[in-house]
């Protein structure tokens, strides 16, 4: 506390009376306020008592007894929902307390209060961004933050086939799930393995398609090429076709007996058929290359955008100081470019860790592996999904969700913070 | 400092005194909620009912007869069973918007009966008997009854009548006529035993089973699907993929379509597949016969995996003992004789086995005498785990790619493993 003089005492008492919302504020003489705080706080009380209590009943045990008809996934989202709707209130309350306090310093200091007028404009003033973002906050609570809180806690339950309502009840075992994965060999061993493909893939299929987008950019823009429009129009397309049909008709071409990578292509040069679909190694090398065939246009064209800006003078400048080709490109268009492209790629990045379409409709995660029991090129995300679709491993897969968000989130806020392209300077 | 701590104690009396505001309950007294005595003070308006796509012509005659008796009126709605049944079931069940009476597949009623998704049933006995026992074996589930069957179906025999005059007795016949038939695109005989659903009949006819069965209920911890028998029934498999008898073209997902396309081209003399094929043979312009499967090289009967339908009531609804009511008049003879004229689906009542409508309709009779000689499919959760690893292994042995012994003992190994990592509670 800063040494203030004050005159007196009126804040504390204030704060005091204030534990009961209103009372404070009619202390202060702010009548209709105050009695605005009380009838809220009671309305509040009212309308919210049975919910919050049944809520954290429920959330703390999950339910007690079953022919009570006790759905302890139902009492988790009525918990979520109690403790949503308390934090609002305890919110409100903080703010009426803070109110009282400060009006009460005003007063000590021998200040004026304001008005209720005065107070009305500050309010439109001040409040109104908050006025205008509560809806959509709102909103964004409840179909957002909500199923998020879910899915953690989730994670902590036991919700699997065995213990699921009407039924069973639900329980808390704390952190057993992730204890289980760690431990228990089969799960240890598929979430390694899993994981570890899920890198390999994440950055190998990426990198290949920023890699191959940028390459073909800027072998595109060159200067003296005839009939950039058409070759652009060209390497634009595989992003034009919908991603859905092109993975379906890839599967189709990779068939090992049918297919015509097999029959024709390779065929071609006297390569016999190779296992695409039935060998985790081949099927890993035929996604990597479907993924980059997917993805390059798209950083192809983002980049020959980025090309487009950059001044002639640069590299004039660089080649009247004797700079070969590949030194221009080096010290002035891939910094350039990667400057101005850092965020979407970094996203495409993220969006190839959790890329559920390409790997799903490709081979379903397969081939089959022994010893784990996620498939061959199954990516966490694509784990989860079968999980809770085939083995109603609720809880497991809640809790391997959570590893993956912990994983991704990190690496987002660390490329994040580490490219130049969020700070606000200048390159240029 | 003090100020965070005086708030926060707040804060926790005020949720203290909430969070005891939970029901109170003395402890042991529970009411079972919507278990209500099938007497006329609890009559239901109505029952929802959810049968089969495409199925449930008969049941608007039905129906009606049982308001007529009743006064409750029947509402039915059609859901696809094979999947969607118990997905729309796990989620309109708890919001209260469910069915009162379901259809099912009876593989898929363990899953559902251990999180009391459906209700367990207590029949009469002359309700009992009115079904084969080996469609109400298919019903039970955990020494309990779940359902009552209304049909059932096995892969059969069906064959080209212009390219094969009769049924062969024996495989050893076919084998030796599809050695002679089979060239230029035409194939003696067909059958997709890369998928398991098919290959467990030569496997369990040779002595594999799944799981062995300990007084009525199914062992999951004692698998025979790489037992003796297992092998010598795939290695039987194995012989018509490696002599070209079987193209590789019927192997994977999107064999069927490949097997009927050929057979409905007449390039097939005859297959292996179920009853939901028959139609659609018949509408290519082929003449069938159908028959039992023949006998394995082994003298035994190809033991076929029977998939029983059945009735079930909802875990959710409030007239369970109405919607019993329901099913057990529904399975009655007449009405299960009805829904088989309407769908061609064979009942499993006893005292249709002998009717006309039945024995005279080739397609029934070679189901129902396949019917004796096959097993229910495993209807416990674990049989979940079973599908994946012997399709995979199935496909590497006709591929090829690997002898059976090893196949096998590969797919036992993940079957257990994921048994453990799924089912270990």
């Amino acid at each position: 506390m800063e040494q203030q003089s004050y005159q007196k005492n009126t804040r504390k008492t204030a704060l005091a009376l204030s534990l009961i919302p209103g009372l404070g504020q009619m202390y202060h003489r702010q009548f209709l306020k105050g009695g605005f705080f009380l009838i809220m706080t009671a309305a509040f009380i009212l309308v919210f008592r049975d919910l919050i209590g049944y809520g954290l009943w429920g959330i703390t045990t999950l339910g007690t007894d079953i022919s009570y008809g006790d759905h302890s996934i139902f009492l988790m989202v009525y918990g979520i929902l109690a403790i949503i709707v308390s934090i609002f209130g305890i919110g409100f309350y903080l703010f009426n307390l803070r109110d009282a306090y400060k009006n009460g310093e005003k007063r000590d200091r021998g200040e004026k209060l304001s008005t209720i007028r005065e107070q009305y404009k500050n309010l439109v003033d001040n409040g109104f961004p908050y006025l205008i973002m509560s809806p959509g906050f709102l909103l964004l609570v409840f179909v957002v933050i909500f199923p998020i809180i879910f899915v953690i806690l989730l994670a902590f339950t036991n919700y699997d086939l065995y213990h699921s309502p009407p039924a069973k009840l639900v329980d808390w075992v704390g952190i057993q799930n992730f204890v289980d994965i760690f431990k228990i060999d089969i799960w240890r061993e598929t979430f390694i393995t899993v994981l570890a493909w899920t890198l390999v893939w994440t950055f190998g299929a990426t990198t290949l398609q920023v890699a191959l987008g940028v390459f073909l950019a800027i072998l595109v823009n060159q200067k003296d090429l005839k009939g950039k429009a058409i070759i652009r129009t060209v390497f634009i397309l595989p992003w034009a076709i919908p991603a859905f049909v092109s993975i379906l008709v890839f599967a189709g071409m990779f068939n090992e007996s049918f297919g015509t990578i097999n029959r024709d292509i390779l065929g071609f040069f006297g390569i016999e058929g190779l296992p695409w679909m039935t060998e985790p190694m081949y099927t890993r090398i035929a996604l990597i290359g479907i993924q980059a065939w997917l993805g390059f246009p798209f950083i192809f064209a983002m980049t020959t955008g980025v090309l487009q800006s950059i001044p002639d003078e640069l590299y004039e400048a660089a080649t009247v100081d004797g700079a070969s080709a590949f030194q221009k490109f080096k010290n002035i268009t891939l910094p350039l470019v990667l400057f101005a492209t850092a965020p979407i790629i970094i996203t495409q990045y993220t969006f190839n860790f959790n890329n559920f379409n390409v790997i799903y409709l490709f081979n379903g995660g397969g081939p089959a592996l022994t010893g784990q029991n996620a498939g061959g090129t199954d990516i966490l995300i694509s784990w989860i999904y079968s999980l809770t679709m085939t083995s109603a491993q609720y809880s497991k897969a809640a809790a391997i969700t959570l590893l993956l968000s912990i994983i991704v989130i990190t690496v987002a806020i660390w490329q994040f913070k580490r490219t130049k392209s969020f700070q606000e300077e200048d390159m240029m | 400092m003090k100020k965070a701590l005086s708030l926060l104690m707040v804060i926790m009396l005020v949720l203290g005194a909430l969070a005891a505001c939970g029901p109170n309950r003395e402890e042991g007294s529970g009411n079972d909620s919507g278990e209500k005595k099938a007497d006329d003070a609890n009559k239901p308006e109505k029952l929802v009912v959810w049968e089969d796509e495409k199925k449930s012509g008969w049941l608007d005659e039905v129906g009606a007869k049982f308001e007529e008796e009743t006064g409750i009126k029947v509402e039915v709605k059609e859901v696809e069973m094979a999947t969607k049944m118990k997905e729309q079931l796990r989620l309109d069940g708890p919001a209260g918007t469910g069915p009162d009476v379901l259809t099912l597949p009876h593989d898929q009623i363990g899953e559902l009966a251990l999180a009391g998704h459906i209700a367990a049933l207590e029949v009469e006995g002359d309700v009992e008997e009115r079904f084969t026992e080996s469609s109400m074996t298919a019903e039970s589930y955990d020494g309990k009854l779940y359902g009552l069957p209304k049909s059932s179906e096995t892969p059969v025999f069906v064959y080209n009548k212009e390219l094969m005059e009769e049924a062969p007795k024996t495989m050893d016949e076919v084998y030796t006529f599809s050695k002679d038939f089979t060239k230029d695109g035409n194939y003696g005989f067909l059958a997709l035993w890369d998928n398991f659903y098919f290959a467990h009949a030569p496997i369990g006819g040779f002595g594999g089973y799944v799981f062995a069965e300990n007084d009525g209920a199914l062992d999951a911890k004692d698998l025979g699907l790489n037992n003796e028998g297992a092998v010598e029934g795939t290695e039987y498999i194995q012989k018509w993929y490696s002599e070209g008898l079987f193209p590789k073209g019927i192997v994977g997902e999107n064999g069927g379509s490949a097997m009927d396309g050929l057979f409905n081209e007449g390039k097939v003399a005859s297959v292996m597949n179920g009853p939901w094929s028959f139609q659609g043979y018949k509408d290519a312009g082929i003449d069938i016969g159908i028959s039992a499967m023949p006998k394995l090289p082994n003298g035994e009967p190809m033991k076929t995996f029977m998939g029983v339908k059945g009735w079930h009531v909802s875990g959710y609804s409030e007239n369970k003992e109405w919607a019993q009511k329901f099913i057990e008049f529904i399975t009655q003879d007449e009405y299960a004789k009805l829904r088989f004229e309407q769908t061609q689906e064979v009942p499993t009542n006893q005292g249709l086995i002998d009717d006309p409508a039945i024995a005279d309709n080739p397609g029934a009779k070679a189901v129902a005498e396949q019917s004796q000689y096959a097993v229910p499919m495993p209807n416990i959760p674990e049989m979940g785990e079973v599908w994946g690893p012997m399709a995979d292994s199935l496909q590497t042995v006709v591929t090829g790619k690997q002898e059976p012994k090893a196949a096998l003992d590969a797919a036992v190994k993940q079957i257990q493993q994921n048994i453990e990592a799924n089912h270990s509670n």
